[in-house]
Order: C-alpha cells, then sequence, then structure tokens
C-alpha cells in the first residue's frame, strides 16, 4: 500500500497544488509507491462524491414534495408527482393543441443552441488565436470586444427580428453573438497562459516552431478553451430561452410561456426540467472533452 | 550523428542513449549581452570566456543576477548574443537544437502526456522534422528503457501531476536524455526540492553522467553544490558581470553530502567564496 492510497480522500479533493506536491513528496519516501492503487482510491473518491451530489438532489425533490404536499393547490406549486405525470404527458403530446409536443420543442430549442454555440465557438476561437499571434490584430479587436461583451445578448432581439426576420436565423445569431467574445476572450488568456519556457523546452527538444504551435501551445491552451465553452454554454441556455419566450412560436422558452400563460404550471416545471436535462447533458459532454483534454482534472 | 557505441554491456538495453553521445566540447569565446528596456540599457554580460572539456561537469556560481542564466541561455541557443561566439562540438550555435539538453528548475513536464508520452516527445517531435527515422517500437523500446534507467519503471503510464517532486525532475531528466544529447545545461535544476530529495537526485545526476561522461554546465548560487558536483566552477559576478576565476575542483570522487565538512571541503569553499568577494 503507497502513502498515497491511505490519505483519507478528502485530502486529497482539497489539497491546493502547492500543498499536493508535498505530499507528493511524502510517496517519494516510498518508491513502491503503487500508481494502480493511487488510481483506484481517486475513482473510489469520485464515486462516494457522486452519490453525495445525488443525496443533495434528492433532499430538493423530497422538500418540493412536502411543500405541495403542505399547499395542496397544483396551479401555484404541482407536486412532483404531478410534475412528472405532466411530463409523461405532453412529452408526445402538442401543447397547446395547435403546438407542439415537449420532446419537439427540445428538439428545437437543443438545434439553435448547437448551431449558434458551434458557429460562436469558431468565430471566438478563430479571432482569439489571431489577438494571441499578432498585436496588431489584438490591440484592434479588443476594444471592439469589450465594448461587445457586457451588452446582453437580449438587447439586439428587435434589430435581429429586423435584419434577418423571424426564422431560425435570428436565434442562431444572437446565441452566436453572446458565445462569441467569451470564447474570443477565454483563448486569449489560455494560449498567454502557456509559459514561454515550455515552448522552449519543446524546442530544444528538437520540435520545429509549426509543431510546438500545434502540439504544445495549442494542446496546453485547450483545458482552458474547453472551459471557457461550459462557461459560453449556460449563457446561450439563457439567451435562447428569453429569445423564445419574446419572439418565437417554437422552442422550450415558448412552450414554457403558453403553459404559463394558461396556468399549466406543472408543464412550466415540465419545460424547465427539459432545459435542466438538456444543459446537464451538454455540460457533461464538455466535461467529459475536458477531462479528456486536461488528466490532472481526473480525480 | 551516430557515433560508435562504447557502453558496457548492462548499458546494452539503452546504448544507444549516451553511449553513443559523448561529450562535447563547449567554446564560448567574448560572449556579451546587453538588455534593452525601453530606453534602459543594462549588461547582462560582457567579454565572457569559457572553455569547456568533453565530458566536463562544469558549474557556473554565483549570486543572483550576475548573468548565469543568461550566459546558459546563450549556450542553449535560446537566447542570442550581442557579441561573441559560442560553439558546441565545433559547431557554431544559432538557436535551440535537441543536442543540447535543457533542464531548469521546474521539470515543465507536458501536462497532458504520460510519463511515457514525455519521454518520446523529443524523438518524436525530432521524426516530424525529418531528423531521424527510427519507427514507434523502437522508440517504445528506448523509452522503456530510459523509465527504468530513471527509477520509474512503474509510473510510465502516469500522468505528471500523479508523480511526487523528485520524480517529475527524473521524468523531465529522461526526456532530456531521450534526444541523445552531447550537453547537458542545468539551470539550478533541483533548487525547489526538499534537502533530502535533492540530494538523491545529486547522487542519481552524478551517476548518470559518470557512467556516460556527457558535457555538463551546470547554474548554481549553492555554494557546497557546486563543489560537490563540479569538476571546475566558474565564479561569475562584478559590474559588468561576467566570468571571474575558474577553479578546478580535485577533491576525490565519489563526494558525499557528509564530506562538507572535511577541511578539504572546506579550504575550495574559503577559496570560492573569497573569489564571489573579488
Amino acid at each position: 500500500m503507497s502513502l498515497w492510497s491511505t490519505l483519507p480522500p478528502d485530502e486529497q479533493l482539497l489539497t491546493e497544488p502547492a500543498d499536493e506536491a508535498d505530499l507528493a513528496l511524502v510517496g517519494e519516501q516510498d518508491e513502491r509507491a503503487d500508481l494502480a492503487a493511487y488510481r483506484r482510491e481517486r475513482r473510489r473518491a469520485r464515486t462516494r462524491r457522486l452519490g453525495t451530489g445525488a443525496l443533495g438532489l434528492a433532499v430538493l425533490a423530497l422538500l418540493w414534495q412536502l411543500i405541495a404536499t403542505l399547499i395542496n393547490d397544483p396551479v401555484f406549486l404541482p407536486s412532483v408527482s404531478q410534475t412528472a405525470a405532466s411530463f409523461a404527458h405532453y412529452f408526445g403530446r402538442p401543447y397547446p393543441s395547435q403546438g407542439k409536443p415537449l420532446w419537439f420543442d427540445a428538439l428545437t430549442s437543443l438545434r439553435r443552441i448547437l448551431i449558434g454555440f458551434a458557429g460562436g465557438t469558431v468565430i471566438g476561437v478563430a479571432l482569439g488565436a489571431g489577438m494571441s499571434a499578432s498585436r496588431v490584430v489584438r490591440h484592434a479587436i479588443d476594444p471592439v470586444i469589450e465594448v461587445l461583451r457586457p451588452l446582453p445578448p437580449l438587447a439586439f432581439i428587435p434589430l435581429f427580428i429586423i435584419w434577418l426576420g423571424i426564422g431560425e436565423m435570428p436565434k442562431e445569431v444572437l446565441i452566436l453573438i453572446g458565445v462569441a467574445p467569451i470564447m474570443a476572450v477565454v483563448t486569449v488568456a489560455a494560449l498567454d497562459e502557456v509559459p514561454e519556457d515550455l515552448r522552449l523546452r519543446a524546442r530544444t527538444l528538437g520540435a520545429s516552431p509549426r509543431y510546438t504551435m500545434l502540439r504544445v501551445q495549442i494542446r496546453a491552451a485547450l483545458p482552458g478553451i474547453l472551459t471557457g465553452m461550459r462557461i459560453a454554454m449556460a449563457g446561450a441556455w439563457t439567451s435562447i430561452v428569453a429569445a423564445e419566450l419574446i419572439a418565437a412560436t417554437s422552442g422550450l422558452g415558448y412552450l414554457i410561456m403558453q403553459a404559463g400563460d394558461y396556468l399549466n404550471t406543472a408543464l412550466v416545471f415540465s419545460g424547465i426540467i427539459m432545459i435542466a436535462i438538456i444543459a446537464l447533458v451538454l455540460d457533461a459532454c464538455l466535461r467529459g472533452l475536458l477531462l479528456l483534454a486536461d488528466p490532472s482534472r481526473r480525480r | 550523428m551516430a557515433a560508435p557505441a562504447n557502453g558496457t554491456a548492462a548499458d546494452a538495453a539503452w546504448a544507444p542513449h549516451l553511449a553513443s553521445a559523448p561529450g562535447a566540447e563547449v567554446v564560448v569565446d567574448a560572449v556579451g549581452k546587453t538588455f534593452r528596456r525601453g530606453g534602459r540599457r543594462t549588461v547582462a554580460l560582457s567579454g565572457v570566456d569559457l572553455r569547456v572539456r568533453p565530458g566536463e561537469l562544469t558549474c557556473l556560481l554565483g549570486p543572483s543576477g550576475c548573468g548565469k542564466s543568461t550566459l546558459l541561455r546563450i549556450i542553449a541557443g535560446a537566447l542570442a548574443a550581442d557579441q561573441g561566439t559560442v560553439t558546441v562540438g565545433g559547431r557554431p550555435v544559432t538557436g535551440p537544437s535537441p543536442d543540447r539538453g535543457m533542464l531548469f528548475q521546474t521539470p515543465m513536464l507536458f501536462s497532458w502526456l504520460t510519463t511515457r508520452n514525455n519521454i518520446a516527445f523529443g524523438p518524436r517531435a525530432q521524426r516530424a522534422a525529418g531528423l531521424h527515422e527510427r519507427d514507434d517500437p523502437e522508440l517504445d523500446e528506448e523509452t522503456t528503457a530510459l523509465l527504468e534507467r530513471v527509477g520509474l519503471g512503474g509510473f510510465g503510464d502516469a500522468f505528471p501531476h500523479e508523480l511526487s517532486g523528485g520524480m517529475r525532475h527524473r521524468a523531465a531528466f529522461a526526456r532530456a536524455l531521450a534526444s541523445r544529447p552531447s550537453l547537458l545545461l542545468m539551470d539550478e535544476p533541483f533548487g525547489a526540492l526538499d534537502a533530502i530529495t535533492r540530494e538523491r537526485m545529486h547522487e542519481f545526476l552524478l551517476d548518470i553522467w559518470e557512467q556516460h561522461r556527457i558535457t555538463i554546465i551546470f547554474v548554481t548560487h549553492d555554494i557546497e553544490e557546486a563543489i560537490l558536483l563540479g569538476d571546475r566552477v566558474a565564479v561569475m559576478g562584478g559590474r559588468p558581470p561576467g566570468i571571474g576565476e575558474v577553479i578546478e575542483i580535485s577533491l576525490a570522487r565519489p563526494r558525499h553530502a557528509t564530506d562538507t565538512d572535511t577541511e578539504a571541503f572546506l579550504a575550495v569553499k574559503r577559496r570560492i567564496r573569497a573569489a564571489l568577494r573579488r
């Protein structure tokens, strides 16, 4: 058994990088320190953490059910079971009757998000890479981003409707406009943060400038860029639901608005839960990519 | 590039590395460097001459700001000199080269690569640049041998954050060796380690050096470290900064940390102290 694996798992989770180095040095005393055992222990700690997280959600649902039962007014607050029934009912049935089923609205919102998010990420990363590579580009684009970034994308909705009509395009552009500046900023930061020494190291190991750029600088910046994508994704949901509340005839935001107008509170909750589920899945995908890109986060 | 192997049978497993890379001679001739920041000029080095014999371990010793790291970076080709020339193995230095390995205070491993892939980074990058044509199985075999050599046999698949401080340094060491350098440039490589780990790293360094006799230039501000390791110690300092005295350390090897209070050791220490004052 290595010294690492005998540490309480919480110790491992809470330590700062500096402390971690100290712990690692303790491990050094034992030259037989066993990598497999160390990883097993970390996996166990992760499972425990997931279990605790699930417990938190269960407590929230229990409280909700309890309060709903006490109030006993499904229009004010439907219970968990009523919401679940509503979710199941409307998942495949249109609401309002001339509208679309829940799954269709969910796919509509998801498509808008993915198209806008992909476009915004590509443009943002390209801008960020250009800004990191060239001082002139940076000085030219920086003020533009600084002016645009604090503006709420929602303020542009009327403009997009005037310019782009009421189809899918204005919604996708709205997402893009919100995502691109965030991605530009995080990309610049991530590329700038790669230490000069790391590149020098690659060069002294015989890597060409091109190889160093692709395999070291961009590679080292990848976790930062993926973290930025997670932040931008959260913003994208805010934008799309708000846009659908105001100016759409489909999508989860529209469904929630309609359900609210007819006091179908259980369906409002169903829509919100649908957003939570999709957002959670998308974030899990990005988190998965991040773990692939940055082994030190696998804990 | 390929020189005849002169390793022992025990080295055979990883013989291609160091046995085929005999130490290079380093000649630093009248090197000067001035940094300009804004309107201010700072002379970092002036008129530096140094000759390091093939296979020799030379320490550059001096206080902070004496230009020792600047000189090391110029020899590495990471920084261009304003005056003078540097030749390594008879060839003038014009830029970074895998023939001149570098090790710094922070191991700076590639955090997204396993130990094994960190070590193989150099050979793979060089293959991409068309410098050699060793295929993956061959590289794999060499990497495995190097992992064993630096005592990380069971940690080939570990990521840098799973290694201890000393292990990371040994991995960085193996990564530098994988390029078969004829010269290793070390800039206070063990400065951030605790005393015990540091002592082990000294033994490790000397062990590798004594077996394979690559040329090493070792920058430090620690007098005892310089005496323990060096064949010669070049004392740096002055205004403008340069190399003052070059002192031969004739103490018998192997030298141990426990020898530091012997009369012979203290005499050398006093001599270096005096040179540093000058």
